[in-house]
């Protein structure tokens, strides 16, 4: 049991080299090359002008490739920690911000990389990447105890409810986090005219799309944590924090869909929700640091 | 408005009366799409402001502006999910939902889905963001069937239409997908209305406390009444709890109905009164007569109290009314880790502290001593004799009724059905018109109905290729309205 949980531990490890790798990858690929172009004039007078321009062109498409393959290793690796995990503790590792974070890393790329596939679009990896990567930095700065494995406290020993409820909220912040990159890779490409970029129709789609996986999996976050707090403290709903900061990340997504379906809103303002939307899942997902309540015993 | 309300005939005639106006402008309130959005934005809003009470972030702003000091401490102050503008909002967002966003919508839908409009223009056509038109050597009504088997070969339903010797064509895919959006609606209301049934006739006890071997009354009207046969709790090796669980007994208008257990996350239930295990504590097993040899209580009583001289010490009050005294029960330190001196009174365990009070304006006695009482043994306490039986333990449950949970759980369904169907299977749409080509044979134009839709796009550019393929012919595509009159596109 203690070589498992060591070996899914050297997982995330290498895991952490391999998206990371994936990360720079990704963005010298999106923000391609800086040329330098050097212009010599001679004149009449036989002095020399020189001047040097720099102009940004496409990325070489090797270190998209690259950065798609690393992104898979990346995922295996982190795919096998986690399995790794669950069979030393008998249960998925989702009960404390080690086990989640590292749950969220395997899904944000995973899912990113599903909808890499879907779209055929590369770029959007140079923003998802470097979030996974800053995940990854989170988890390594936490204390180093949360890695082993403890039992659970009574109240988290809801198997069935807590596994749905707890991998649909990773799996949906995963999705809001492909939203996001969508949005800020089209306000990128409606500003400065980067040939490469994908279409901005394109992004503003994609982000659209990964809301519609979002969100209805947010919403079964909801239901599925009332429906444990009903098991667990006899009521279904109690105003405490964190529910109600994933109300409040559920409710600014419910604004973008109204947006977009009843007036019509496309690409810019709606790049800019997506952006609020995803700082109120940011805010949702490190809630415990803001907050007491009921949710706070998973340990940080 | 003066004219409206002037009751002149003429004027009455032109205008409408004034309830048919304040009606008209209601609805018109809800029906708003813009209105609703805002409905919803300032929503979230309170609920950031709610959520973000109970953190420390009012005081960084009260901090880093302290002008802002009083409003943070009014922010502080004010229950937002229990406050009237809350609750309007979300009376708002109903009437909104179900008029606006319900009502007010479901002709047009119906419309949609069973009586599309068919005929199209030739300019509509022209100005789609994408265009695929086929050309074949047979007469317009042919291709027309053709295309109208294609269509269906790729699961679309296709009405057509004749009109100046041209077929104008209308396919459709997931129509029926656009009545998700009712039960999502829906459920949205019936989400509220349940916790308002929840509240308005269940009951909650947050803190029904049982020691072992007692029985205690429920109350709330239900005539339930529960024994605590036996509580144990286990421990992990690191001292963190593993699981706390009650053996519980239910008695209906004193009659045995259900044995069970409850433990955390696995409540007992009976009908539809369900019990919680939410905590545990001492108690002590006290049999008191008076001098008389009067029994005045004989049962165990739980420690839910902790004295005020220590907090660590476990304490109960036992309300004798007969003798017109309450007696304070108190335990000893029941914190391992302080040392024995912190417990001011000195008790060891096996024994507790008596200590008599007045219950009453007319109690008779002062403030009499304190007694220290052994297990097994009879005490004289202000003249009562209290015999310290045994210590026991007592079970806390939360006892809930709740109505409201079978509403909840029907919504939740039509929630996420609702939702799924809205977004996994988008209504698609496709115009056309086949039409007599100039130089003999015939032309089809189809486009996708969806503007600055990319997947939408997408699913036409596949069906074109799925239509293309499988009636052999030629089929030229368009995107963007700028590029060329339509005419160009047609192969001759
Ligand atoms: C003010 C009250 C509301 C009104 C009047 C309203 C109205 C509507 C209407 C008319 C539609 C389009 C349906 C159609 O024609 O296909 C719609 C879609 C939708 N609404 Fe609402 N709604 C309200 C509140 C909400 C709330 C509170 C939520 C949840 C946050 C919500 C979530 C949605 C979703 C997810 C869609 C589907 C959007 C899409 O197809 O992309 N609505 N709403």
């Amino acid at each position: 049991m203690e070589a498992l949980v060591k070996l899914s531990f050297y997982c995330f490890a290498a895991a952490s080299i391999a998206f990371s790798a994936s990360a720079v990858s990704y963005l010298a690929y999106a923000v391609g090359r800086v040329r330098l172009r050097q212009t010599a004039l001679a004149t009449s007078a036989g002095t020399t002008y020189v001047t040097r321009s720099a102009a940004l062109e496409p990325g070489w498409t090797g270190a998209g490739r690259f950065g798609t393959m690393l992104a898979w290793f990346g995922v295996v690796f982190q795919g096998v920690s986690i399995a790794l995990r669950t069979a030393a503790a008998g249960h998925l590792p989702l009960s404390n911000m080690y086990e989640f974070s590292s749950s969220f890393i395997f899904l944000m790329g995973l899912v990113y990389l599903l909808f890499e596939r879907s779209y055929g679009v590369r770029q959007l990896g140079a923003v998802v990447l470097p979030i996974t990567v800053g995940m990854i930095v989170y988890v390594w700065s936490l204390p180093v105890g949360l890695r082993e494995v403890n039992a659970l406290i009574p109240a988290l020993q809801n198997r069935p409810l807590m596994t749905a409820h707890v991998s649909l909220a990773i799996l949906a912040y995963a999705a809001f986090a492909v939203a996001f990159a969508a949005a800020v890779l089209y306000l990128v490409a409606v500003r400065r005219s980067v040939a490469w970029l994908p279409s901005p129709e394109l992004l503003d789609d994609l982000g659209y799309r990964a809301v519609t996986v979002g969100f209805p999996a947010m919403a079964l976050v909801l239901i599925l944590g009332s429906v444990w707090a009903y098991q667990a403290w006899g009521t279904y709903w109690n105003w405490d924090p964190k529910e109600t900061a994933a109300l409040f990340t559920w409710l600014v997504y419910g604004v973008y869909l109204h947006t977009r379906s009843l007036r019509g809103w496309r690409g810019n303002r709606s790049a800019v929700v997506l952006l609020v939307g995803f700082a109120a899942v940011i805010f949702t997902y490190y809630g415990n640091y803001f907050f007491g309540g009921l949710h706070a015993y998973g340990g940080v | 408005m003066a004219q409206v309300s002037t009751p002149t005939a003429p004027a009455r005639r032109a205008r409408r009366s004034l309830p048919d106006l304040v009606v008209d402008r209601l609805w018109r309130f809800f029906c708003s799409v813009r209105i609703a959005i805002w409905e919803i934005a300032i929503l979230a809003l309170l609920v950031l402001i709610g959520t973000l009470r109970g953190s420390s972030v009012p005081q960084t702003v009260a901090d880093a502006v302290p002008a802002l000091a009083p409003l943070v401490e009014r922010w502080y102050a004010w229950d937002v999910f229990h406050s009237l503008p809350f609750m309007v909002m979300l009376g708002l967002l109903s009437v909104a939902i179900a008029i606006g966003g319900m009502i007010n919508r479901a002709p047009g839908i119906w419309q949609a889905i069973a009586h599309p409009t068919v005929a199209t223009t030739h300019g509509f056509l022209r100005n789609a963001e994408a265009s695929a038109t086929l050309a074949a050597p047979a007469p317009p009504d042919v291709l027309a069937d053709r295309m109208t088997d294609a269509l269906r070969a790729a699961h679309y339903r296709v009405l057509t239409e004749e009109r100046n010797g041209e077929i104008h064509l209308y396919a459709d895919r997931f129509r029926f997908a656009k009545l998700g959006t009712f039960p999502f609606h829906l459920a949205l209301i019936l989400i509220l209305v349940g916790g308002i049934v929840g509240a308005r006739w269940g009951f909650r006890e947050t803190e029904f406390i049982v020691p072992e071997g007692s029985v205690r009354g429920l109350g709330y009207g239900t005539g339930l009444s529960v024994r605590l046969d036996n509580f144990s709790d286990t421990y992990q090796e690191n001292g963190q709890p593993r699981g706390f669980r009650s053996d519980l007994t239910i008695l209906e208008d004193g009659e045995e109905v259900k044995r069970g257990v409850a433990t955390v996350n696995r409540p007992l239930t009976f009908g539809d009164t369900v019990f919680y295990q939410s905590g545990f504590g001492q108690a002590v097993v006290l049999r008191i007569t008076d001098a008389r040899g009067q029994v005045l209580w004989d049962d165990a009583a739980p420690l839910d109290f902790v004295s005020s001289v220590n907090p660590d010490a476990p304490a109960a009050v036992i309300e004798l009314p007969p003798a017109k005294i309450k007696l304070h029960v108190i335990a000893p330190d029941s914190n391992r880790g302080n040392a024995p001196e912190q417990d001011p009174l000195g008790l060891a365990s096996g024994t507790m502290y008596f200590l008599p009070r007045p219950l009453g304006p007319d109690g008779p006695i002062g403030d009499a001593p304190g007694v220290v009482g052994r297990v097994g043994e009879v005490s004289e306490v202000a003249g009562l004799n209290v015999e310290f039986l045994r210590e026991r333990r007592f079970t806390s449950l939360q006892v809930g009724r709740n109505p409201g949970i079978p509403i909840f759980v029907v919504a939740s369904l039509m929630l996420v059905g609702g939702l799924a169907v809205t977004f996994y299977f988008p209504h698609r749409r496709v115009r056309g018109i086949v039409a007599a080509a100039p130089g003999g044979g015939s032309a089809a134009t189809i486009v996708p109905l969806a503007r600055r839709d990319w997947s939408a796009q997408r699913a036409f550019d596949r069906l074109s290729g799925e239509i293309e393929a499988r009636l052999g012919l030629p089929l030229s595509r368009r995107r963007s309205p700028a590029e060329g009159p339509a005419s160009a596109t047609s192969r001759g």
